[in-house]
């Protein structure tokens, strides 16, 4: 029994280690002074200075913000449609619906993005920000449709007719009953939404038209091209402190949600 | 009284009207941006699209009958269930020991531990593996440092190898066995070990007979969460994998991008679709609808 646990905790540990040594390793060569991944020499910020005065760099920022911007906007409203609709109203062929709704999410990306790109071209629809928009939101309704229902499971519906009875009309209710109740559904779904657009790279890379680039296609163009380099090490490193920024701030979100 | 007035009143009273109102524009959406781009890839693959880009009223399953007879892809489908199977199967081992740690053997630190475990997952898949590459490199400092001990004789080569691809699969994905496992451990009445104890069972024999079989709908949810991405990778082998470790979607890609042939292209995409929503329904089937509710 001792020897099982001891087993066990050196085991956990060196998964821990797995974990984490390849994203402290690339971080720690990010600054270093020589064009070595392997051997460090000193400290240096050269790399960094280099990103940073990448024009490139900042744009593809920029673009990965708007488009998850106006991804996560299109994706609430038709996916708070989806879920209200679900968890409200009994139908027919509501399973069905429910399948139709899981889909996007099984089926693997490079198969949903390469079909896209085969309609576009069928269709002769210029590529560009707007086809990327679009291929992002055709996945997102589904998660934040999963994410809302989930959250609106055990939603008190006594208030709205409350609010009925006391002479709100039905959008009066909506826009200060319904919506403010949901906020914490809204809000996790709209992370999640930002999240997976703003981290998206099959999808991008096949929607998108020339010269329209976001954070995650900079990164891989030049691990593709190049492989592993210090100045990729620390744009990666750079694109890592904002994941992890966002997703810290998703956390506390959710922790206060929660409460 | 006006006419927008008797149609708001007549929309009040008829749920049919709210729920079409509701569920149009999302449907609509998802029907024309996400089921339409299939329905167009379906006809390509039956030979009913033709070079001018006009459709044509005569299904034939040639390009079926050619992905199925050629065994190169044959063998890239085969070499895509092995390289999933095999993260699946790493994933099993190196997953449950640390979901069984957390949530059996520590008291205190559980919720800080389950966090420290999800940090490296926040990072974006693609970041994760480049940050793997940053250490499967020839002159990367793990190499350096293996070397420099004498643990190594020389570099190990490991970029652009199948133990690449399936490394850097199980450490992209070994989040998605270890939260499954953990929440369906968390939910295990530890009661039943005592009682286990108590009546002599030994350790083995408790994990065994009682753990391991109450934890069956844990390793299912972590097997469908692994596996599904994993055999329709295209980002990991592309990264450090060559030409001999590609997998299916690498070859639905080649076909599409590279060749340019939209034809066999569709074909094969359209016989992975299948193969993966079967895998699903043969899940739920087993599992039942809350199966899905991870």
């Amino acid at each position: 029994m001792k020897g099982t646990n001891l087993f066990l905790k050196i085991f956990t540990i060196l998964v821990f280690l797995f974990l984490y040594s390849p994203i402290i390793v690339m971080v720690v060569f990010s600054f270093n002074e020589s064009k070595s991944i392997g051997v460090f020499t000193n400290f240096s910020l050269r790399w960094y200075e280099k990103v940073i005065n990448n024009p490139e760099v900042w744009k593809a920022l920029f673009n990965s913000f708007w488009v998850g911007a106006v991804v996560t906007i299109v994706s609430l409203i038709l996916g708070l449609m989806m879920a209200m609709a679900v968890t409200r109203y009994s139908f027919s062929g509501k399973s069905i619906l429910e399948s139709l709704i899981l889909i996007p999410v099984i089926i693997p990306e490079i198969a949903e993005a390469l079909s896209l790109l085969i309609m576009y071209i069928f269709l002769n629809i210029p590529l560009g920000p707007v086809t990327v928009i679009i291929g992002h939101v055709a996945f997102c309704i589904s998660y934040v449709t999963i994410v809302m229902r989930a959250r609106m499971a055990g939603y008190d519906r006594s208030i709205e007719e409350a609010a009925r009875t006391l002479g709100a009309n039905e959008f009066q209710t909506f826009f200060k009953i319904t919506l403010p109740t949901l906020y914490p559904a809204i809000l996790a779904a709209g992370l999640l939404a930002f999240t997976l657009s703003f981290d998206d790279l099959i999808k991008t890379l096949f929607t998108t038209g020339p010269g329209f680039k976001t954070l995650p296609l900079v990164v891989w163009s030049s691990a593709a091209r190049g492989g592993v380099s210090p100045e990729l090490n620390s744009l990666s490193s750079f694109a890592l402190s904002i994941s992890f920024l966002f997703a810290v701030f998703r956390l506390r979100v959710e922790r206060r949600l929660e409460r | 009284m006006g006419f927008s007035d008797t149609l708001l009143k007549h929309i009040r009273r008829n749920v049919t009207v709210k729920v079409s109102l509701l569920l149009i524009p999302p449907l609509l959406f998802l029907a024309i941006w996400f089921y339409a781009p299939f329905f167009i890839v379906g006809l390509y693959s039956f030979d009913m699209i033709n070079i001018q880009r006009e459709i044509v009223f005569k299904p034939s399953l040639i390009h079926y009958l050619r992905v199925l007879s050629w065994t190169g892809a044959m063998k890239i489908f085969l070499r895509s269930l092995y390289f999933a199977g095999v993260t699946v199967i790493l994933c099993l081992l190196i997953g449950y020991p640390v979901a069984y740690y957390i949530s059996f053997k520590m008291k205190k630190y559980k919720d800080l531990f389950i966090i420290l475990f999800i940090i490296p997952f926040w990072v974006s898949f693609l970041l994760r593996t480049y940050a793997m590459m940053s250490i499967l490199d020839e002159r990367s400092f793990l190499n350096v440092l293996l070397t420099s001990l004498k643990l190594i004789d020389s570099p190990i080569r490991i970029m652009y190898t199948d133990t690449a691809v399936i490394l850097v699969m199980v450490y992209d994905y070994l989040v998605m066995m270890v939260l499954p496992l953990y929440a369906n451990l968390e939910k295990l009445d530890k009661t039943l070990l005592e009682a286990a104890y108590t009546l002599g069972a030994s350790p083995v024999k408790t994990f065994l007979k009682i753990t391991l079989p109450l934890s069956m709908p844990g390793i299912m949810a972590g097997f469908l969460l692994v596996f599904i991405p994993a055999v329709g990778e295209f980002v990991i082998p592309e990264l450090v994998g060559g030409p001999n470790n590609y997998m299916v979607g690498n070859l639905i890609y080649e076909f599409f991008m590279g060749a340019r042939h939209w034809w066999i292209g569709s074909a094969l995409s359209m016989l992975f679709i299948v193969f993966i929503l079967s895998l699903v329904i043969t899940y739920v089937r087993k599992m039942g609808e809350r199966g899905l509710a991870f």
